[in-house]
Order: C-alpha cells, then structure tokens, then sequence
C-alpha cells in the first residue's frame, strides 16, 4: 500500500489533476487535430477581433497621421509609420497573444472541454502546442501584414529581423497567455485578470516615445523590443541589440520556468 | 472467469483533515456493469477520478485493465471513456464534428460516427451546434463520445441525472447493448431503480465507505428479513399479511375460501436497504 506522502514524493505535488498527463510524447496526429481545431477558433467572433483590430489600427493611425502630415504640407515619414506599425504590433502580439490564448483555455475549462480532451489520451505538451502554434502564427500574419498596412516598404533584411522579433514576441505573449489560462476558471476572470498585464505591456513602450523612465522600462520588456524593432524597420536599419534579444529569451525563459511550475502543481485545471 | 478489469483494493482519500473515502473494495469484470450507489458527496465522482487517474488516492492500490492507478498515463484513455457531469461539448461544432474530433484524435474511422449516431437517435440532429442540443441530446453525444473508440472500460458518472424517463430508458437500452459487448461499466448513480435494472453488482456508498456489496438481488434478499404479502381480495380489500402463524393461518383460510385475487411478496428495494443499512434516504 502506498501512502499519500509517498504518491506526492513520486508525482510532485498534490490536489492537482492532469498531472499525469506527461509532457513528453508528442503524437503528430492528435496535435494536428488539435491544430485545426484551435486555428478555427481563431476565426470565431470572439477571437478575430483583436487581429483585424490590430492591423485596422495600424492602418487607421497611418491614415490619421498621413492627413496631419498633409495638413503642415508635409508628406508622411517612415518613421511615424513605424509608431503606427508599433501600435498595431503591439496590440496584436499582447491581445491576440496573451488574452486570446487565456481566454481559449479558460473557455475550455469553463466548458469543461479540456476535462473532455484530456480524457480521450492527449497528453499536456500535444494540448500546449496546439494551444499555442495557431495563436502564435495568427500573431504572425498580422504582424507581417501590418507592415503594408503602415505603408511601409522594407528591405529584405528588414523583413527578416521583423519575423524574427515577431516569432520571439510571439513565444512569450502565448506562454504568458497559457500562465493566465491555468491561473483562471472562466473567461471573465480571464479577461480581467490579462488586461492588466496587457495595458503594462503595450503602454510602457508607447510612452517611452514621452518619458525617458518609461523608455527605459521599455528596454526590459518583450514589447519594447518589439516596438525598437517597428522603428528599426521603418528606418530601414535592421538591428536588434544582443540587450534586445537577451531580454526577450529571458522573458521567454521565465514565462516557461512559471508555466511549467505551474503545470506541475495543478495540471491545466486545479481540482 | 470473466477477465478483471478494475480491482480497487482498501482506497482511500483525503482532502486536508476530510476524508471522502475510507478502505473501498471492489472488482470489475469485462461484460459486468457495477453501480457505485449513493447520495451526494458520498464520494462516487472521487472514486471515477482516482480510477481515471484524475486524482490519486492518499491510500490503498487500484488497477485498471492491469495498471495502477497511479502509474496511468494518458495512454490508458486509449482503452477507457469517461463521462462524467463535467463532461463538455464544443458548442460552436456541431454534433458531427464534435465526435469526427474526437474520432481523428482517437483514430477511429468516420463509419463509427454515423454508426453510432443512429444508434442513439442523434442522426438526424447530426448538423445541429452542439449547443443548440437539448440536455439528454448532449447527454447522448457525450455518452457516443465517450464509445467512439470500443473502450474496454466506460466509466459513467450519473449518466442519467435530470433527464427525462425515454432519454434515460435509450440509455439504459444501450449501456445494456455495450454490455453484450463485453464492454465494463463503472456507473455511479443515486437512482436505486436503474441500479437494480442495470447493475450485476452494486456497492453502497455512505460517507466515503462501502457499506453493502453484492448483486442487487442479495442485497434485497439479505435484508428481506421481515418478510411481507401484500393480498387483494376479491372484494376488493387489501391486506399486509406477515409471517407470523396467525396471518398465516389467515393467508391459508383465504386461500381455500378462493377470496385471494392477487398475492405479492413485498421485497425490500434497494432504496429501502439503503435506508436499513444507513438511517438516511438517498437523493
């Protein structure tokens, strides 16, 4: 007979369900059903308003600050098309990154889907990676498209170094999102408890363009790299500082150090 | 011997200083539904979640299909389904796509779908939005879900909860079907009458502990002690005649004077030993 202190020792925690589930195996098969399902919901009227949103901001501001622009005579500079691309990008890569994949999982356990899910043999890194690779390639397409939308004509590098702070800010905003997700039971205290985080994240580096504290703040979040990163491409000179990127993986790494204590505690839903 | 499916040997939990279950007993056989029986928070639901490796128990061993518990991975839900009361549905799919989900995850093929769909009557509502179900139509869908995949083990949590007589009566219909199968059914229930219909053995769950065990026939006959006939005379009179020489003797008058229309031996129900065994009612 085993005792309870024992089956904790083994298992590493206690009270928590879905702890079983490993997260070591990933079966192709079920994560593509899984991928198809969660890409789909990104397309329900709950979703797809933060990416169209985003890419509409973008798009908006360029047009709001082309007419200021025409009304001193003068014609729209890159690099305020790149505040515009900056504003888009930062509202796509948190709201559709942090909320979107919050909201989605606490969706499921309000449900009770993910009990469903989780009972029909997919382990908790199939579950993980299905929650996040649609949301963080929807990040990715708007990302991309904003750029047009700003009216901007990058070069190739460019485009390259915009991907690729796009992927990483991708990673962490759906890691974020899942830390949220696992912290919630439903979707209002989903959306209540993300928005804060959220609002952080995206007016830091906006009023680093007015404040030299909130610029500095900006340097050591994802988000401010990110928002460098807009510039960097409107202007053409595609650089991200090993600084920029150093935080970035930082965060990353933290937001999956959390998850994954997290995860180890309770499974995806705390019993 | 029918093979062993589930064996729960001395389990217990605890939550914090509360203890919901103390010292369970009980083995499953294939083709064999076994009921656990009780009122709320007699721990029947902890029970199915340690046994699904949902919650693991604080002591005591449980196997399922030769694993124990707490070695089950999600693996193990390749060879089990689970329903339970928590058991959603993806709302914006419709019925249909709900199960071809859950069918590509479980490699089952399309045919499945639609052989089952009509089996349990959702064929025609097999376009419908899962959430535009009425509560025995997803009840159903769970329950189709829950077999998509020829489980060996079903474990079903309530199944029949707050739905109306025919939706229940199509259940029992097929948890008996699954049954032919050789399929083994762990239900829990507080309803006494499905128990009895469907249950080859029934535990009785009261505070955490087994406090009968058996078929539901040995149960009732085992505390059939004082025993009782109902009479309906041919003038229409009823009486409650016992064991005692004297409603004997009178039972025989009645019989040889040819008034008896009808005579019924009042066996306790399991409701009623439920009651003995504890001093409160289910519900």
């Amino acid at each position: 007979m085993r005792t309870v202190q024992a089956a904790e020792k083994m298992h590493g925690g206690n009270g928590g369900i879905w702890r079983r589930t490993g997260m070591k195996t990933v079966h192709w098969n079920k994560l593509s059903v899984i991928l198809s399902m969660k890409w789909r919901t990104q397309f329900s009227k709950n979703f797809i308003a933060m990416p169209l949103f985003s890419v509409g901001l973008t798009f908006v501001m360029t047009l709001f600050y082309g007419s200021m622009a025409k009304s001193n005579g003068k014609a729209l500079d890159d690099s305020v098309r790149g505040v515009a691309l900056s504003l888009g990008a930062l509202m796509n890569t948190t709201m559709t990154g942090i909320l979107c994949t919050g909201m989605a999982l606490a969706e499921e356990k309000e449900k009770h889907t993910l009990r469903a899910l989780m009972t029909s043999s997919v382990n908790g890194l199939e579950f993980f990676l299905g929650s996040t690779l649609p949301v963080a390639a929807m990040i990715l397409i708007v990302n991309v498209l904003s750029v047009p939308a700003a009216g901007l004509r990058p070069s190739a590098a460019a485009w390259a170094m915009w991907l690729g702070v796009s992927v990483l800010c991708a990673i962490a905003s759906t890691v974020l999102g899942m830390i949220f997700g696992i912290c919630c039971k439903s979707q209002v205290s989903a959306s209540t408890l993300i928005s804060v985080p959220t609002l952080v994240l995206v007016m830091v580096p906006v009023f680093g363009e007015f404040s030299g504290f909130m610029e500095k703040a900006s340097g050591f979040l994802f988000t401010g790299v990110l928002s460098k990163a807009a510039a960097a491409l409107a202007a053409d000179t595609p650089r991200v500082d090993g600084f920029g990127l150093g935080v970035i993986g930082a965060e990353i790494l933290l937001a999956a150090a959390v998850f994954v204590a997290l995860y180890r505690e309770n499974g995806y839903e705390k019993e | 011997m029918a093979k062993e499916y589930i064996r729960l040997e001395h389990i217990s939990k605890k939550f914090g200083e509360a203890t919901v279950l103390r010292d369970l007993n009980a083995v499953l056989h294939r083709g064999e539904i076994l009921g656990f029986l009780g009122p709320s928070g007699a721990g029947k639901t902890t029970t199915i979640k340690i046994l699904t490796g949902q919650l693991k128990p604080t002591s005591g061993d449980a196997y399922v299909l030769g694993i124990h518990v707490e070695k089950i991975d999600e693996t193990i839900y390749e060879q089990i389904g689970v329903v339970t009361d928590q058991s959603g549905v993806y709302e914006r799919l419709t019925v249909y796509d709900n199960l071809k989900f859950f069918a590509r995850i479980l490699g089952v093929p399309g045919e499945r779908i639609e052989e089952l769909l009509k089996r349990v009557g959702l064929y025609e509502h097999r376009k419908k939005p899962a959430g535009k179900l009425s509560k025995g139509q997803a009840q159903r869908l769970v329950l189709v879900r829950a077999v998509l995949h020829r489980p060996r083990v079903l474990f079903l949590d309530e199944p029949t909860s707050g739905l109306d007589p025919s939706t229940a009566l199509d259940i029992h219909r097929l948890l008996e079907e699954l049954r032919e199968e050789g399929m083994a059914i762990f239900l829990t229930t507080h309803n006494m009458e499905e128990a009895t219909k469907l249950c080859d053995h029934v535990a009785l769950l009261n505070d955490g502990q087994i406090v009968e065990y058996g078929t539901p026939e040995e149960l009732c006959l085992r505390y059939n002690q004082d025993k009782r006939y109902r009479v309906l005379l041919s003038d229409g009179s009823r009486l409650l005649l016992g064991q005692e020489a004297e409603d004997v003797g009178r039972l025989s008058r009645l019989l040889q004077a040819n008034q008896v229309n009808s005579l019924h031996s009042c066996e306790p129900t399991l409701e009623s030993v439920f009651l003995t065994v504890t001093g409160r009612a289910l519900g």
